[in-house]
């Protein structure tokens, strides 16, 4: 008998995720974002997710509440840093009441996950207290011990997770680029050991598995699923690999912004031209412009 | 981890004219450089050796100050940028850019996972996670509280819905020395009281039963200090007036003569040659006449 290949095409993948579930993607900020994987889950018009993202995220968590796939958001944050302060879809979608807000700072949202993974029925924080999260969010609670307040942390449980890294290798061992700088690895491993689902992951290039074998230090998540999708975090960078693309957070925060003011024509525009009119890989390359990530390819140290 | 930095700013990119008030206590105005650079000075002179200073990815301004720091009299400061231990001679291209040139990676000695985030550790271990923390928000209040999650309307319901607490409100609670940094200096960000607390202030934290509060508050126009938890003026920048800064100011601040904020002295000016050679800092995220008000 031989090994069992895990990997599957990115319609297969995104198809394991239906309407209403919990949803975790990886990324930070700019970073890793499994944007490949989320323009494929719009366009099977989703509803009703929970998305789990960050601990602070970006477009990805954007766009799915902009396409009308999401009700409840549990991330610290959801900016584009300089671009723009506060991502429009989600300012939009809160301040209208579309969406809730499971309201945390980095570390509740990684306890959170940690209470899954240890299968706790919530821990305990010391930090926090005195500010509003308790009051916020319903399922933290500020409580006594010793004398010393803490915030009582629930399990957040995803019931599949995305995320997007530089490699893998036909079994699941998924890896960070060997160049990476900007931080190694981000919230892969928090959201994979806390799903009770499975966890997909789209990479840049399938690796051989003796290449693999040969850094273990470098492996991030086992037992992945996984989509070969060369460019799939674009417009967010991946470490090691390629940066942000800048200019096209402007051109959506342009179009956020546009609709949040009561313009909706060119948000729709960008759904229509990168998301829904994009299914495969050449058309989003094409969309953006054919050598676009190649402009933004980090060079070999 | 993304915490410090000017995260809160609702004023368009670019907002600082850096222009500045005719009523500046004299002198030609100074630009976006010179004021990012008065701050990367104030802010150095907070650090100090064998501590650990911990910012977001996007604070160029406090790296700026971290390297400044190590370069005249902090050694051996360290400084947690994001998720990475780093030191450095100069500023380089931010991490996001896709300027590749200069960029660095030797200068990394550490990575962290980011549920490292989750080790603030013993104040007394060597890997603890920071002495000195930095924060923003959207509003900023008397007591030192930040508010980065949204803003009320009249009917006492969230009417601007802010980015989120991001990496602040633990560390901001738990850091031994927590600094606030304004990139704008307006009666919008200087509130009486704010409308949420992401980072509590010196009465949220007694309420909650912890001592302390933030030690400082650096805008582009003033150093704030507190007193029994209030704020009051430390010191007023040179290019600023004293009566335009509590005019900026959305609460009372306690009357009496304020000093002028020092200028970089010949020592600072020459390392910021070295740290900052290309005039990165010119291009912070900060108003260097306070903003629109």
């Amino acid at each position: 008998m031989s090994r069992a290949q895990r990997v599957c095409g990115l319609q297969e993948a995104a198809a394991l995720a239906r309407d209403g579930m919990v949803v975790g993607l990886s990324g930070f900020s700019y970073q890793n974002p499994p944007m490949a994987m989320v323009r494929a889950l719009i366009r099977r018009r989703l509803k009703d997710l929970t998305i789990v993202s960050g601990p602070t995220s970006g477009i990805e968590t954007d766009l799915l509440i902009g396409a009308g796939c999401v009700k409840r958001v549990v991330t610290a944050g959801v900016a584009f840093e300089r671009v723009l302060t506060i991502a429009p879809a989600f300012r939009l979608a809160a301040e209208r009441g579309e969406i809730e807000v499971w309201e945390c700072d980095e570390c509740i949202w990684h306890l959170a996950l940690k209470a899954a993974a240890w299968g706790m029925p919530h821990v305990l924080w010391p930090g926090g207290a005195g500010s509003s999260l308790p009051e916020l969010n319903p399922d933290l609670r500020e409580v006594r011990e010793d004398g010393r307040p803490y915030i009582r942390v629930p399990p957040v449980r995803p019931d599949i997770v995305f995320l997007h890294a530089a490699e893998a290798d036909v079994y699941g061992n998924v890896r960070a680029a060997r160049e990476a700088y900007l931080g190694r690895t981000f919230s892969e491993k928090s959201l994979a050991l806390a799903s009770r689902g499975p966890v997909i992951a789209t990479v840049e290039r399938i690796v051989e598995h003796e290449e693999v074998a040969a850094s273990p230090e470098r492996t991030l998540v086992r037992g992945a699923l996984v989509v070969e999708a060369p460019g799939g975090a674009h417009p967010g960078g991946v470490s090691g690999r390629y940066v942000p693309d800048l200019e096209h957070y402007r051109e959506y925060a342009g179009a956020g912004e546009a609709r949040r003011r009561g313009d909706p024509v060119p948000y729709q525009r960008y759904l229509e031209r990168y998301v829904y009119g994009a299914e495969e890989p050449e058309d989003y390359r094409r969309a953006i412009g054919g050598d676009r990530l190649e402009h933004l390819r980090m060079a070999p140290p | 981890m993304s915490g410090g930095g000017d995260v809160g700013g609702l004023r368009q990119r670019g907002g600082g004219s850096g222009r500045l008030d005719s009523r500046g206590r004299g002198g030609p105005r100074p630009g976006p450089l010179e004021v990012a650079r008065l701050l990367t000075c104030v802010v150095a002179r907070e650090l100090m050796d064998g501590e650990i200073v911990a910012f977001g990815l996007h604070a160029e301004l406090l790296l700026a100050a971290a390297l400044l720091a190590q370069k005249l009299h902090a050694p051996n400061l360290s400084i947690r940028h994001g998720l990475r231990v780093e030191r450095g001679a100069d500023l380089q291209p931010a991490a996001w850019t896709s300027e590749r040139a200069g960029r660095s990676h030797e200068r990394v000695e550490y990575l962290e996972s980011h549920d490292a985030i989750l080790d603030v550790a013993s104040p007394a271990s060597p890997m603890r996670f920071c002495d000195v923390f930095f924060v923003g928000g959207l509003q900023i209040d008397r007591e030192g509280s930040t508010n980065l999650i949204g803003i009320k309307g009249k009917d006492g319901r969230m009417k601007v819905r802010g980015p989120g607490s991001i990496g602040t409100t633990s560390i901001g609670t738990l850091a031994r020395h927590v600094i606030l940094f304004s990139g704008e200096h307006t009666a919008r960000r200087f509130v009486d009281r704010v409308d949420y607390v992401s980072v509590p202030g010196w009465r949220h934290r007694a309420a909650a039963g912890l001592a302390g509060g933030p030690s400082l508050c650096v805008t582009p126009l003033a150093v704030f200090e507190f007193a029994d938890g209030w704020m009051r003026l430390r010191s007023v920048h040179p290019h600023a007036a004293e009566d335009d800064v509590r005019r900026r100011t959305g609460f009372a601040l306690p009357a009496g003569p304020v000093p002028v904020t020092a200028p970089p002295t010949p020592a600072e000016k020459t390392a910021l040659e070295v740290i900052d050679p290309f005039d990165r800092l010119a291009a912070v995220d900060l108003a260097p006449d306070g903003g629109e008000p």
